[in-house]
């Protein structure tokens, strides 16, 4: 258990968070920076820091992702509070998604995230590809003309 | 590119304030006539059409670029990270007094995690 429960630290904090990103684009967004947010969306469900019982996926140092979930039990032991487990880049994608969901999901651990935290592991994945070079863009006009004369001096 | 539906924007003009054309001393911006007989807030025909909340875009679309997406202004790459989750529906907007250099680290996190720049190419000059 939480020192205090998780709708009064919501309703204290939800102005003005150490993690809460606000712009004053789109119609005002927020963004929350917390490793415990799936969706970097700065809401109830989301937001990590203030459920008794979240989860978090980050890329791992070298390659995969690492798995971070909320010990419920050691609200009050800040060193052993997080549990990471982590997913190498060698394990194949799915497995990896199937590992996420059979140690949450599975096990009663915040359902509602499930699909949140296999989409942010892929998108994380995704994200450690080698990146593709951007086509050439084709000349136009003037420098058309000078790149035609270069090659047929 | 995200799909999404068309964006109309049922004014494309902007609203000047009424007689802003006749005197130098009027400006554009948009007041309110509230005169007891300005033809323009009665309505006339002819007249200048008044701002009202029938002109707003639709939800769907509102603040949205022609691409499709919203604007987020990002000022270093923990903020283009927020954005991992939101390339679709969000682009990154470099603030204007972040250095070239940042920029370009900026630009390749951005690409590694397809998110799109709106403000890529400026400041970061390139080999020619």
């Amino acid at each position: 258990m939480a020192t205090l429960s998780s709708d009064l630290i919501w309703e204290i904090t939800r102005g003005h968070s150490a993690t809460l990103v606000k712009r004053k684009e789109a119609g005002g967004v927020q963004f929350s920076r917390d490793k415990l947010n799936l969706r970097n969306k700065y809401s109830r469900k989301y937001e990590g820091l203030v459920a008794d019982k979240a989860i978090g996926v980050q890329p791992g140092d070298d390659g995969g992702v690492v798995l971070l979930t909320k010990k419920p039990k050691k609200a009050n032991q800040p060193s052993s509070h997080i549990q990471v487990s982590t997913f190498g880049s060698g394990r194949s994608t799915r497995k990896t998604y199937s590992a996420i969901v059979k140690s949450t999901a599975n096990r009663g651990y915040r359902p509602d995230l499930r699909k949140d935290a296999v989409a942010r592991a892929s998108a994380i994945r995704r994200s450690q590809k080698p990146v593709k070079d951007d086509k050439q863009t084709k000349l136009r006009g003037a420098k058309a003309r000078a790149e035609a004369q270069g090659l047929s001096s | 590119m995200p799909a999404h539906i068309p964006i109309v924007k049922k004014h494309r003009k902007r609203f000047n304030r009424h007689q802003s054309d006749r005197f130098k001393c009027v400006d554009p911006s948009w007041r309110k006539p509230k005169g007891i007989d300005n033809r323009v807030r009665r309505r006339f025909k002819g007249q200048a059409a008044m701002p009202k909340i029938g002109y707003g875009s639709n939800k769907k679309t509102r603040h949205m670029m022609p691409s499709g997406h919203k604007a987020f202004l990002v000022n270093n790459v923990s903020d283009v990270d927020l954005l991992l989750m939101h390339n679709h529906t969000f682009a990154a907007e470099i603030s204007h007094a972040v250095s070239a250099r940042k920029r370009i680290d900026i630009l390749t996190r951005a690409k590694q995690l397809g998110v799109k720049v709106t403000n890529g190419k400026a400041k970061v000059k390139t080999e020619s």
